[in-house]
């Protein structure tokens, strides 16, 4: 155990937990205030130009009909495998190490997914009639065609974000009663009513354990089948460099594997602006490289075989759009993603390189940015090399799409600094569990009979 | 009362029978039919022309039934914790605020004033740090 967690013990936990809910600086606010504003210029002001003015404010035109909002989208969707990954399959597995990350790796969930919400929104431009997507009676006598991938996405993301939501709200229901019982005001309200009463009697915790693990066990597969469908989006169309088998497990690693790079940009965040250096340690930073360079490898794999079996099927429009996509318009967005996705991810082979902060911090980043890289790759090389050589063409997002893309992280941003004043960050329970049980003495938080 | 949950107290206490199980099944099997039988019957009532493929697809709507699966399995589980744990606590119980920092809490529920007085004899020479009565509403 390393040195600074030998000296924790349970009320140190509790006490540190509520001072990041109740102590807030200024530089909170100015995140806060910043990255909301960000959202509002960026993100909704664009968006309500384009819904004016019409899609063709965003690059998109023929052959390329879909763009940086598409990618965007599924970047966001990927992102939020992260929760997924740390908390149900590592719950499964037992890792202790996972313990104090898992809660906000869950909200990172949860956020993506919002944010992936809102931007289909933005993708489809005529936002208003998407509620036809929803299986509902109506007066057309019309239904959602559930044959379409399209379709498969409604039902998965719905079925993903009630899942996260209820996975994310059991896991705290004693972190609630427990920051309940030190707050007052409107926040005592609101974790009253969240906690819905929770006492720590051990038929609770009985219950819990068991609900949370059928959770976790029933949210994996779910997790797996969500981005395998999101990538069935594009594998079910007959497009050349799109229609492969290989996009599911494709889309699943590299969700998984931009996910965890996420979760390590957080984790440096949390550790030091919300001073939980005791609670996210080296040994936090050491597995998630070691994770980051199992999924890195997968990830090279897999962009290995994509090109193998473009390349084996001798298929001329196969090969027109493996060599446009290494080679042409788009060849250096390329090449900067293997750097940052297939070669940089190598440094973590060096247990130096994964228990340092702040090159871990640069590295997920540019794990980050390749894979978003990989997402537009997905689709603009594609649609810009169809069949038809007359019907080729090329793709820049618009000014519109930019801005729209970085209001998404900002909006992504204040939500999480909204989780991170409201709901406990990091698990309260879980991490007592990895210290030593207190003995039995008298100290300042010694209860008194109420009579 | 206890600030983690405690291994090995089942054994003293006696192996728990949970229905929690019951519910995750009971919806994931409800949600498959119904998510079958929602794509399968849309396509019936809603002809989109397929160029001669059949109405009901089988993988496709197996996709949707899965979904569903999933979800309600997941809706069904949150239900069954709810009902099985007894949350949200309308009546006003016996709760010890110190048990969510590091203490932990026996609870021996007793009716009358010689049984509080046998238990607490039998808590202190078990090593209890503090014994008091608190009284719950009926």
């Amino acid at each position: 155990m390393p040195p600074e967690e030998q000296s924790l013990v349970y009320a140190d936990v509790n006490r540190d937990v509520v001072r990041s809910l109740l102590v807030t600086g200024p530089r909170y606010y100015v995140a806060l205030y910043t990255a909301l504003g960000v959202t509002v210029l960026c993100f909704f002001f664009p968006w309500f130009y384009q819904l004016f003015y019409g899609i063709g404010a965003a690059g998109m035109n023929h052959p390329n009909v879909w763009g940086t909002y598409l990618s965007s989208f599924i970047f966001w969707i990927g992102l939020s495998h992260s929760g997924t990954l740390l908390s149900c399959v590592l719950h499964l597995t037992n890792s202790p190490w996972r313990k104090a990350m898992y809660r906000s790796a869950e909200a990172m969930t949860l956020f993506s997914l919002m944010v992936a919400g809102v931007m289909v929104f933005v993708h489809v431009g005529r936002p208003w009639f998407l509620h036809w997507a929803l299986p509902y009676p109506n007066q057309m006598e019309m239904w959602p065609n559930f044959r379409s991938p399209l379709l498969f996405d409604v039902m998965a993301i719905a079925t993903y974000l009630t899942g996260s939501i209820m996975f994310i709200y059991m896991g705290s229901i004693p972190d609630f009663a427990a920051v309940r019982d030190r707050t007052t005001g409107w926040r005592r309200h609101f974790y009253v009513l969240m906690s819905m009463g929770w006492r720590g009697t051990d038929r609770e915790w009985h219950r819990l354990g068991l609900a949370y693990t059928f959770l976790a066990v029933l949210i994996i597969p779910l997790a797996v089948s969500v981005h395998s469908i999101v990538s069935w989006d594009f594998a079910m169309s007959i497009v050349p460099a799109l229609h492969q088998t290989i996009f599911a497990p494709y889309f699943v690693v590299g969700a998984i594997y931009s996910g965890t790079a996420g979760i390590v940009t957080v984790m440096f965040l949390l550790r030091k602006y919300m001073d939980f250096g005791q609670y996210i340690t080296t040994v936090h930073f050491d597995n998630l490289g070691k994770l980051l360079l199992a999924l890195s490898l997968m990830w090279t794999y897999i962009n290995l075989i994509e090109i193998f079996t473009a390349w084996y099927s001798g298929s001329s429009a196969e090969l027109e759009a493996l060599t446009y996509k290494l080679f042409g318009y788009y060849g250096a967005l390329y090449w900067e993603m293997i750097l940052f996705c297939a070669l940089a991810p190598l440094l973590l082979i060096s247990t130096r390189f994964r228990t340092s902060f702040v090159p871990m911090l640069i590295l997920s980043i540019a794990i980050n940015i390749g894979m978003y890289t990989e997402r537009f790759l997905i689709v603009a090389t594609s649609l810009s090399r169809q069949y038809l050589p007359d019907a080729w063409g090329f793709y820049v997002p618009s000014a519109v799409e930019v801005s729209i893309l970085l209001g998404s992280l900002a909006m992504f941003t204040t939500l999480f600094l909204l989780f991170v004043k409201l709901i406990p960050s990091i698990s309260i329970y879980e991490v007592k569990e990895t210290l030593a049980t207190p003995s039995n003495k008298t100290g300042s938080d010694a209860w008194q009979p109420s009579h | 009362m206890s600030p983690v949950p405690i291994e090995g107290v089942e054994e003293v206490l006696g192996k728990k029978f949970s229905v929690i199980k019951r519910f995750t099944f009971v919806g994931a099997v409800c949600g498959g039919m119904l998510g079958f039988a929602l794509a399968a019957g849309t396509a019936v009532l809603y002809l989109h022309p397929t160029g001669g493929r059949p109405i009901i697809t089988i993988p496709p709507f197996l996709i949707i039934a899965y979904e569903l699966t999933i979800l309600f399995g997941i809706l069904a589980t949150v239900l069954g914790f709810f009902l099985s744990a007894r949350l949200p606590m309308i009546k006003e119980r016996v709760y010890v605020p110190a048990t969510a920092v590091d203490k932990f809490a026996v609870t021996v529920a007793c009716d009358s004033q010689p049984h509080f007085q046998q238990a607490a004899k039998i808590l202190s020479t078990a090593g209890a740090g503090e014994v008091s009565q608190l009284e719950e509403e009926a």
